[in-house]
């Protein structure tokens, strides 16, 4: 008996060293939270079933804020990161909120994900905190004037999918695959179908939910559309395509969100197998070889790896800290007080005021890039984001 | 003078130490909290802990107390939760007082009997089914109410998005949470320590032999599963006043679990080890995600799964026993208060380590002495 | 025409469910526990698939069967084992942590991006208008031959016949010189080397894992061990394939499949209500 309970201490401990030894593989300059940092904090999931999109909004944040702080923080005052986990659960967000505000979080990016998002909004319209999230797609998540989105919003997705289906896919069959639980899929469903052209006919929908793989039921229905929408994330659509392969028509037409981008860089998934095209509406490519979006790329796989999750969700968190540090050297310009000193509601007031005046305009690796490789972003006063989406053919279609 | 002293001598102090260490915390946290010195996280925690000793009373009812393993708990959670935020969100709108207790009370009524009503329900399949497949019968109760939540619509219960129910001042919420649990502890001490409670340990003891002496098991399991489901309603509403959403994918069996974990280690029908359990569970699961965080959040699962074992292990091993015996919580406190009083400290002692049993003495001690104790005299007379 | 193109996917899913269900019911039926850690020894099976596949896709199929089987050996004596006679919800919890700390382990060591582990693709077999693809044959095959063995296994073996007699009375075991603990380990060996196999053969339909990819299958093996009748090895095929069936028929209409689940564990319900014990499970006579 005493020999086994010695076993489990000794493996545990091993087990405890390997772990603590594994989690060092970066080297960044990201200092902790202190009072002579200007402090930036966010809630996203890092453990559970949506850690993949976590873990790469605080790689990229923590990516973002080492270049800067390399360059010298915003003259002098370096910028502090701290990432808490709230596993994609709402109920989790107020702690991590309430602890991240103690330490003395001064801006955030809010949180990763929509569930949490609406807990968090809340909490900081109270304390009137800035917040600037990068890939919380809800409408609702800038609701009050403090909050704003780095991301396309649902219904704005939906939207700008169905009038490209109006403008380009007249007289197709359209079929829907959408995830029946998920506020993402079913927000940008429901203004895809208001917006759809009537001409259309009847759409063709099919569902999945929960942690679902088998989609050989959803494929059978869908099995005769032309083009097949799929407001969904990347995972479940290669397992979807990869399931209706050979019986999904070979000329349809695969037709995605943001939530795709990512799908042709799956380890072990070669989209090139799938005989369809794939294209998907976003602001951002994962494998983009043009622009800066490449040099974050180069510069996201030599710090992280090759195997480090990358995809819009980090590069949106990306732009978000580069977006604050930009407002930030606005406002100082402008001659507002600018310290690490400054109170979490006056930041929120600086930069509200950068964030909606229309001279403010930010460059970023998300949206269409112009011609210097960047792309203009600005914000409406209700916090909507302003950027040019692409359409990314992942592939064209086989033949 | 005299009289008084003697009664107190008398006053069996177990009884009331749930009361006095809840009453304890709110005569501390109420101050501090309205003086405006409490910081938020523990505003917060509080919420939390008051929320989990519901559930975990709740839930220890029907596992504890009834024998019945229960894996669907987060499901009435969520019925009360849905009902009470609806409901305080239509009253909202008529009454508009801001942080009345109107409203509260009033969800709070509509969600625990709702939640009772489904108690009920589950409460019937439980009559024909024993363990384990009651056990996934609840489990699948608890899915099929996250499931009919999560695709209602926009206008009824807000779908996958989930319900935007208005938020109680966290200033004040967490003391009405822990009046709430001490409403809880009323009831069920109260309901374990009269006949009836006897009635529902003895189905649990020996079902077969309790329905031969006259106990009437439909009764009895029916009303333990009513009061545990209207508490866990309650423990809903709860939770939907302490944030801005109800979200039907919070309520998955995951959650129901995280609640039995709670009963468990406090130890099967013990009230005061349970509510020690949910405020520790608590506690730790809080501390663990608000200080591994970063590259360090992989780890709180790893952390929490090591504690879990290795707290049952130690407590249920029967090889451990003897060790157990001899370093325990209780013999410390007893060495700390009491340093003669050892020779009746083994015996009573073991009563309380046979995790199955609830003190029998202290059971037997009420029929002798029922005027003294606790409960109500009348409902004793009928018998 | 529709429908039987649904059966066959609804036999290609059950056949998985059966397999999980399986090795699930195997261990549930001697040990008495719910293993909640079932499912993610699927995963871990899954992963070491992965490790192994770019040396040889059999090899691979091996390591895994016997990686998990080492594996079921340990967490049985180091989480389990010293529980042996206690409650059995504290096992249950125990199971529980188990899980928890496999999930994150796997976490920790493949991180959160999902893998994709294509082991063969196999082709689809073309019978006029319906196509089944192989690996559903296989599947379907290897679950029936699974289950005649291990009914055999356990009906004319020495250490079957053992099984057998520590599920009915475990003391009564004892006294008749079987060493239970040796039983017990021997369980879980093979229902973990079956979560192995029936990883294997899930990846063989839907080839990704991540560390969450287990739970789910667990609990749909779980519910399908206890259609079937929970500790009966054909209940748990049937209840399997029921299970599938029935789960690929809501999902081929539209207007069921966002509920699915709840259809399922209503019919669940249902069915336990009719048949207390499952649809092939024992009635047992309760004493005094």
């Amino acid at each position: 008996m005493k020999f086994k309970k010695i076993l489990t201490l000794v493996l545990s401990t091993v087990l405890m060293t390997t772990t603590l030894a594994s989690c060092k593989k970066d080297n960044l300059n990201v200092p902790k939270f202190s009072d002579e940092t200007i402090n930036i904090g966010v809630s996203g999931p890092l453990s559970g079933g949506a850690a993949v999109y976590g873990q790469s909004v605080q790689n990229s944040a923590k990516l973002a804020i080492h270049e800067i702080n390399e360059k010298g923080g915003l003259d002098g005052t370096l910028f502090a990161f701290n990432m808490y986990d709230d596993k994609h659960d709402p109920t989790l967000v107020s702690d991590g909120y309430a602890s991240l505000l103690e330490n003395g979080m001064q801006i955030s990016l809010g949180t990763v994900t929509t569930g949490p998002a609406l807990e968090f909004k809340e909490l900081a319209k109270n304390d009137n905190l800035f917040v600037l999230t990068p890939s919380a797609t809800g409408d609702a998540v800038p609701e009050y004037d403090n909050a704003f989105q780095m991301c396309f919003a649902d219904s704005n997705q939906g939207t700008a999918s169905a009038e490209y289906f109006n403008s380009n896919y007249q007289g197709k069959k359209v079929g829907v695959f959408y995830k029946s639980d998920e506020d993402y899929s079913t927000g940008i469903l429901a203004k895809f179908e208001e917006t759809l052209s009537e001409s259309f006919g009847e759409v063709v929908k099919a569902s999945f939910k929960g942690e679902e793989s088998d989609f050989a039921a959803q494929v059978e229905i869908l099995k005769d559309c032309e083009i097949i929408f799929m407001p969904i994330y990347y995972t479940p659509a290669s397992q979807f395509m990869l399931a209706g392969k050979n019986k999904i028509k070979s000329n349809a037409i695969y037709y995605g969100c943001d939530g795709l981008d990512g799908v042709d860089a799956i380890s072990g998934f070669d989209i090139n197998t799938i005989p369809q095209e794939v294209s998907y509406l976003s602001h951002f490519n994962s494998s983009t070889t043009v622009g800066a979006a490449k040099d974050y790329i180069d510069a996201y796989k030599k710090t992280f790896g090759e195997d480090a999750p990358l995809s819009q969700f980090g590069a949106a968190a990306y732009d978000c800290v580069y977006a604050i540090y930009e407002a930030l050297k606005v406002a100082k310009a402008n001659g507002a007080n600018v310290s690490a000193a400054t109170t979490a509601s006056d930041f929120c007031e600086i930069l509200k005021t950068v964030f909606v005046s229309d001279s403010f305009v930010f460059h970023g690796i998300t949206g269409a890039p112009e011609a210097n490789g960047k792309s203009n972003i600005s914000w409406s006063a209700d916090g909507f984001v302003n950027k040019n989406a692409v359409k990314y053919i992942v592939k064209e279609a086989s033949n | 003078m005299k009289n008084l002293a003697v009664t107190l001598k008398k006053v069996k102090w177990k009884h009331f130490i749930n009361y006095i260490a809840i009453a304890l915390v709110i005569a501390i946290f109420t101050p501090l909290s309205l003086g405006g010195s409490l910081p938020l996280t523990s505003r917060l925690l509080l919420e939390k802990i008051a929320m989990n000793i519901l559930l975990a009373l709740s839930l220890s009812l029907v596992v504890g107390f009834l024998g019945e393993l229960s894996l669907g708990h987060a499901g009435f959670m969520c019925i009360g939760a849905y009902l009470g935020g609806k409901v305080a969100l239509l009253l909202e709108t008529n009454f508009n007082g801001d942080n009345s207790i109107v409203p509260f009370i009033l969800a709070l009524i509509v969600g625990a009997a709702v939640a009772g009503l489904f108690g009920f329900i589950i409460g019937l399949p439980a009559l024909r089914l024993k363990g384990d497949y009651l056990a996934i019968v609840t489990l699948a109760f608890g899915e099929i109410v996250k499931t009919v939540f999560e695709n209602s619509s926009e206008g009824t219960f807000g779908g996958p998005k989930g319900l935007k129910t208005p938020r109680f001042d966290n200033i004040y919420l967490f003391i009405i949470g822990f009046f709430l649990v001490l409403l809880c502890i009323f009831i069920i001490q109260n309901l374990i320590r009269s006949k009836h409670g006897r009635a529902i340990t003895a189905i649990r003891d020996n079902e077969i032999a309790a329905r031969a002496m006259g106990i009437n098991v439909t009764k009895y399991k029916l009303v333990g599963f009513i009061v545990s489901a209207a508490f866990a309603g309650a423990a809903g509403v709860f939770y939907s006043f302490a944030n801005n959403y109800v979200r039907a994918s919070v309520f998955d069996y995951n959650y129901s679990i995280e609640i039995l974990i709670m009963v468990v280690i406090g130890g099967m029908g013990n009230l005061t080890g349970t509510i020690c359990s949910a405020v520790a569970v608590t506690f730790v699961n809080t501390k663990l995600q608000t200080m591994l965080t970063g590259d360090l959040a992989v780890l709180k699962d790893i952390v929490y799964a090591l504690i879990l074992v290795v707290i049952i292990i130690y407590n249920n091993a029967p090889a451990l026993k003897g060790f157990r015996e001899k370093y325990n919580f209780r013999n410390l406190l007893n060495k700390l208060f009491k340093p003669k009083s050892s020779t009746d400290k083994d015996d009573e002692g073991a009563w309380h380590r046979v995790p199955t049993k609830i003190a029998m003495d202290e059971v037997l001690s009420i029929d002798l002495k029922v005027v003294e104790s606790t409960m109500n005299p009348d409902k004793e007379d009928k018998s | 025409m529709d429908f039987v193109l649904t059966l066959v996917n609804g036999l290609s899913l059950g056949g998985i469910y059966a397999m999980i269900a399986l090795g699930y019911t195997m261990v549930y039926g001697i040990a008495k526990m719910l293993n909640f850690a079932h499912g993610d020894i699927i995963m871990v099976g899954g992963y070491t698939v992965l490790i192994f596949l770019s040396i040889n896709p059999i090899l691979a199929i091996v390591a895994s069967m016997i990686f998990c089987l080492l594996l079921g050996i340990v967490v049985e004596k180091v989480a389990y084992k010293p529980l042996r006679g206690a409650s059995p919800l504290a096992v249950l919890i125990t199971a529980i942590g188990v899980s928890y700390l496999l999930q994150s382990l796997a976490l920790i060591i493949f991180g959160a991006q999902p893998e994709y582990v294509i082991i063969a693709d196999l082709g689809v077999l073309n019978i006029g208008e319906i196509s089944i693809g192989y690996n559903t044959i296989i599947t379907l095959v290897s679950t029936v031959i699974i289950m005649i063995a291990l009914t055999l296994f356990v009906k004319y073996t020495k250490i079957g016949r053992a099984m057998v007699a520590v599920s009915e009375d475990k003391d009564a075991a004892r006294l008749m010189g079987i060493n239970i603990n040796m039983i017990i380990t021997i369980t879980f060996a093979i229902g973990s080397s079956l979560a192995a196999l029936a990883g294997v053969f899930s990846l063989l339909k839907v080839p990704t894992i991540t560390p969450t990819y287990g739970s789910m299958p667990g609990i749909k093996a779980f519910t399908a061990a206890v259609i079937g009748g929970i500790g009966s090895i054909p209940g748990a095929m049937v209840g399997g394939i029921f299970l599938g069936i029935v789960e690929c028929i809501c999902n081929s209409i539209p207007e069921l499949a966002p509920y699915t689940i709840a259809i399922e564990f209503l019919i669940l319900i249902v069915i336990l209500l009719v048949k207390p014990s499952g649809i092939l499970g024992k009635k047992r006579r309760e004493k005094v």
